[in-house]
Formats: structure tokens, sequence, C-alpha cells
């Protein structure tokens, strides 16, 4: 049976239409004028039990949205939802106990209060065993580290600080189901790490059913085994990460920046100049083909370069190339 | 059943505790309310003094009746304020509403845990007014247990008509998402309204009539009448149905305006 069924599901937001100047906001007062957004458009889709998905797109693209209705605090304008069963809008309080969910842009801690003082009342209000509450503590304590700052107030704490924290109140009732919205942002490398460890070793362990946005490939690649991608609201891609590792993953790109100004330059097999521009030149490589010292090797040989640097695709290039049918034959 | 109702109280106790260590994490305030509160009081008793300078009684009611109706009313103004707009507005603004609301339980039972837990802590902080009372403005409580009884009440019931109706208002605050304004105009209107600087019997017919008419004074002047002994205790039993009669009304208006404003939450950011 899957966990989270979702079916044809929509949210159009109603947007009061701004007319500029004062006589518009006149008019406004009077008669004002609506414009329909969709944010979520007719999607559909199943997890089972003990999946882990990725849902990504960029900014905008309705992720939040999805995640939102999911958890019942936004109605679906259309189309229907079952989380374990239930309709999470209908039944939001009983819903609420079963699932757990990180916003990585607020906080569900409170503010002034020492973070121990906010994960009692958090343990009571789900019900958590005295005894078995202990043992998560403990155990927490250990894996986000949290020893230091149980008696420090939230708002002391550093952004990596905080994200550990709200990890441990979301997941101290062990909830079947876990949303986490944007869990990474901002976050340091040596500090994503540490908890992209602990969400694998948590909730695999525990066999939850997990849904997480990002923007951060690394994330995906490091804890799911599956992932969806959403633009403009639809759904452009929902398979299995490999699919995406191997037409995308296997990328990187230099960027050179040059003493003088190059036009044209002889790169090795595997890799291809993507763009020459002022005093900066783009290659990019295939990583089973070739590497970045065979690249780099390359091009030092033949010019001066200033600095260079490599970075992975972007999100936005991928569904980029999704758009350009990047995936048509791979997939389907 | 009983495993229920212990760990509704054990939440619902831990909520209402959760208030005055917010409270704490700001102790200058305490100081500077207590000097405000001071200022006035004193100010209210002057003024109701120079009232009295000419005339014994007015509407029936003494000079020292009149002040200890007025040094209490100030002493138990808590009990007509709840923050629930600004409450709702901020969760609101800054988007933390949904956390609320993803919480396993009542979320109108958790909020009344809260504001309760706000009324006696801020009851407990008036008690240095009450010394100052009795000592500067020669307030004399009343001893009658009887009337205490009556009065306490009298004043949940109160706090808890007070509750709902706001809760009504703050429902306002998911269409317009802006507070400022309907939060002023409800604490200029609690005061007036309340009966907080007024005793209701020296008002004209015509705006007694008015005053009932909202449920304002319902957490006020109404309890507060019987503990100062303007309102006779005979007539606590009529006051106290009058009051559930208040609370069911406003209950069932708070619930059902929630439960369709609360599909207009569109938090904000995609």
């Amino acid at each position: 049976m899957s966990v989270i069924e979702v079916k044809q599901l929509t949210k159009v937001f109603k947007i009061p239409k701004k007319e500029p100047g004062f006589g518009g906001a006149v008019r406004g007062l009077f008669r004002p004028q609506y414009e329909n957004k969709t944010a979520v458009n007719q999607i559909n889709f199943r997890l089972d039990a003990g999946e882990i998905v990725g849902y990504i797109g960029v900014n905008g693209a309705g992720k939040s949205t999805t995640i939102k209705m999911l958890t019942g605090v936004l109605m679906p304008t259309d189309g229907s939802i079952k989380v374990l069963g239930r309709d999470p809008h209908k039944q939001r309080v009983d819903n609420a106990r079963d699932i757990g969910v990180v916003f990585g842009q607020r906080t569900q801690l409170w503010w002034d209060l020492a973070l121990i003082e906010s994960l009692n009342l958090i343990a009571k209000m789900y019900d958590v065993h005295p005894v078995k509450y202990r043992l998560m503590l403990d155990q927490f304590s250990r894996t986000l580290e949290l020893d230091q700052l149980l008696k420090t107030p939230v708002r002391n704490m550093s952004l990596g600080q905080k994200m550990r924290s709200e990890l441990a109140a979301a997941l101290i009732h062990e909830p079947k189901v876990v949303y986490l919205d944007e869990p990474t942002i901002g976050l340091d490398l040596l500090v994503k790490e540490r908890i992209r460890d602990f969400i694998k070793a948590e909730c695999i362990s525990k066999g939850m059913t997990v849904i997480l946005t990002t923007h951060d490939l690394g994330d995906i690649e490091e804890l799911c085994q599956r992932v969806i991608i959403i633009d403009n609201g639809r759904i452009i891609y929902d398979g299995p990460i490999d699919t995406i590792k191997k037409r995308f993953g296997k990328f990187r790109e230099i960027t050179f920046e040059t003493v003088e100004q190059i036009k044209t330059l002889d790169v090795p097999e595997g890799a291809e100049l993507l763009s020459t521009d002022d005093h900066k030149v783009q290659v990019r490589f295939d990583r089973t083909l070739s590497s970045a010292s065979k690249v780099a090797g390359a091009v030092m040989n033949q010019i001066e370069v200033r600095d260079f640097s490599l970075s992975e695709p972007e999100l936005s290039d991928i569904v980029k190339q999704i758009y350009n049918g990047a995936l048509d034959v791979e997939a389907r | 059943m009983i495993s229920t109702a212990r760990r509704h109280l054990s939440v619902y106790g831990a909520l209402f505790g959760m208030i005055p260590k917010l409270f704490m994490a700001y102790q200058i305030w305490f100081w500077v309310g207590l000097v405000l509160n001071v200022i006035s009081m004193a100010i209210l008793v002057f003024f109701w003094r120079a009232i009295y300078a000419d005339t014994a009684t007015i509407s029936g009611l003494g000079q020292n009746q009149t002040i200890t109706y007025i040094l209490l009313a100030f002493i138990f103004m808590p009990l007509t304020s709840n923050d629930l707009v600004w409450e709702f507005g901020g969760n609101l603004r800054e988007g933390l509403m949904i956390h609320h609301l993803l919480r396993p339980i009542n979320f109108q039972g958790m909020n009344y845990a809260q504001m309760l837990g706000g009324l006696v802590m801020n009851l407990v902080l008036n008690v240095p007014m009450v010394f100052v009372a009795i000592l500067a403005f020669g307030l004399r409580l009343p001893t009658d247990p009887l009337t205490w009884l009556a009065f306490i009440v009298s004043a949940m019931l109160g706090f808890t008509v007070m509750f709902f109706f706001n809760w009504f208002l703050a429902c306002f605050t998911f269409y317009t998402t802006e507070i400022w304004g309907l939060g002023v105009l409800i604490q200029g209107m609690t005061i007036f309204l309340s009966g907080a600087l007024v005793p209701l019997v020296m008002m004209p017919e015509w705006m007694r009539t008015v005053v009932l008419s909202v449920p304002f004074a319902q957490a006020l002047a109404v309890p507060v009448g019987l503990l100062a002994g303007i309102t006779p205790l005979t007539n606590a039993p009529r006051i106290w149905l009058v009051q559930i009669l208040w609370i069911i009304g406003l209950w069932i208006a708070s619930t059902l305006f929630f439960r369709v404003a609360v599909r207009k939450i569109t938090v904000q950011g995609g």
C-alpha cells in the first residue's frame, strides 16, 4: 500500500492585482482585481513506505506549495491527497501526529527559550513516552551533537546549530512520514555533510517515508534513490536518480580566467569548449572519459591561466535540458 | 479515558507554563511596567478624588466605593487582555502559523492554555500593585469568601468570553494580514467598553445598553462589580448564566469563522 498518494493535485492562488499609481490603488479599494496563479498543476505520484524521494525544482516551481498541501495546512484547489490513508486537510490533527516537518527557512522552536524547553513541550504534545523521550534525547545528543545546545536559547544559535535543533524537534516522535523542505539551505559543506548523515541514519533505519525538497543536487545524490522534478507546477520527471546522474552527473565544467583574449583552444577527448568570452573560457568534460587534471593541463599548456574554478551542473541547467528533450530517449 | 485526560492536562499545563518562561526572557519589562502602572493608578485616583470634591455620591456610589472599583478594575485589567490578534497576525506574517497548525492538538485549546498562562502571570505581576493600592490609596479588599467565590467564577467566565471574542476578531487577520489597525482598535475599545475607567452604573442608560451589548464588560466591569460590592451577590447566578450564554454564542461563531478563515492561509514563499 502506498503511504502517500497524490492524484490530479492542483493549487491555484488568487492574487490581488495591484494597479500602478494612486488612481490604481483607489480603484483596487473598490473593485479589487484578481489574477489566478497556478502554483501546482494536476500532479500525480505515489510513495511507498520507506522511500526517500527528492522533490526538486527551481525557485517558485511549486515545491513548497506541494509540501504544504501534503501536510494539510494548505487546502488543494482540486485533486486529492491521501497520507497514510487520511485526507491531511480534513484530518489535520490526526495527520499531524504521524508526520515530522522541517521548513529550512522557518523555525518551529520557541525563539526565546532554551532548546530543551521546546523539546520537552514538543514531546508532550506528541505524546512521546518519557522513557522513550530520554532515549531519543540521548541519541540525538550524540548524533546531532546537541549536548552544548540544549540550554541555549534558539535566538542565540548559528544557522547550522538551529538546523540540527530543528531536525531533533521534527523527529523526536519518530514520525512515519517526514517532509524536509530545504533542510540544508545556507549551510556550509561540513554541516551539510553532518545533516545528510543524520537524515540517512535516522530515516533509513526507522523506515520513514521522506520527501526532501532542495536546490542542492548533493543532497539528492546522497539521500535519494528516486527524484521528482517539478517545473511551473508540473512534474517533468519522475524516476530513478541514476538516470539523472548518468545523464547530467558525469559532466563538470571548468572556467578559466585567462591573461590574454582567447579565440580558439584545443581540448582533449571527452571535453568540449562551451564558450570563450573576453578573458573567460568555459570547458565542459565527461568525467568517465577525461579528468579535471587532463583538461586543465591541456589548457594550461596552451595559454596562460590566471585562475580557474570547477563546478557541478546547476539544477536550472538540468531543467532546461530536460525541456530540450534530454531525457526523451532514456526515460521513456 | 482517564489517561487521555491526564495527557491533555499535561500538554495544556506545559503550554500554560510556557508564557511566564517567555516573559522572563525579558525581565526588564517587569520594572518598566511596574513604574508605569503606579503612575497610571495615581492619575486615576486623583482624577476621581477631584470629581468627588463637590459631591458625596454619584449615581448612588460614594467616593470610597468608586475608588475601590477603579483600583480593583485596574488590578484585574489583565482579565480583558488577550493578544490573539497580535498572535495570529504575527504568526501569519512570519509564516509560523503552519507550525502551530501542524501540532497534533486542538489549536484553540493550545491558545486558550497559553492565554490562561498569560493571565495568571500578569495577575501575579500585578501583586505589587495590590500593595501600592492598599498602602497609598487605602484600598480595602473584601473579606467575605462568598464574594471572592462569586468574583472568581465570574472572572474566569468573563475571561473566556473575551477569549472567544478575540478569537473571532483574530480570524480577520487571515484576510487582511494587516494587524496594527485592528489591534489598536481592539485595545482602545477594550479600555472604554470594559468599564475600566467608569463604573457601569454611572453611565447614562443608552450608553450602558451599548456597553452591555458587546462582550468587553463581561470580563471586567461585571466581575469587579461583584468584588467591589456594587452589584449585590444575589445577582451572581444570573450574571454567570449570561456569561455562559455569551461563551456559547461566541464559541460557535468563532469556531465557524476560523474553519472558513483558515482556508485562506497562503503561506508566503514558493
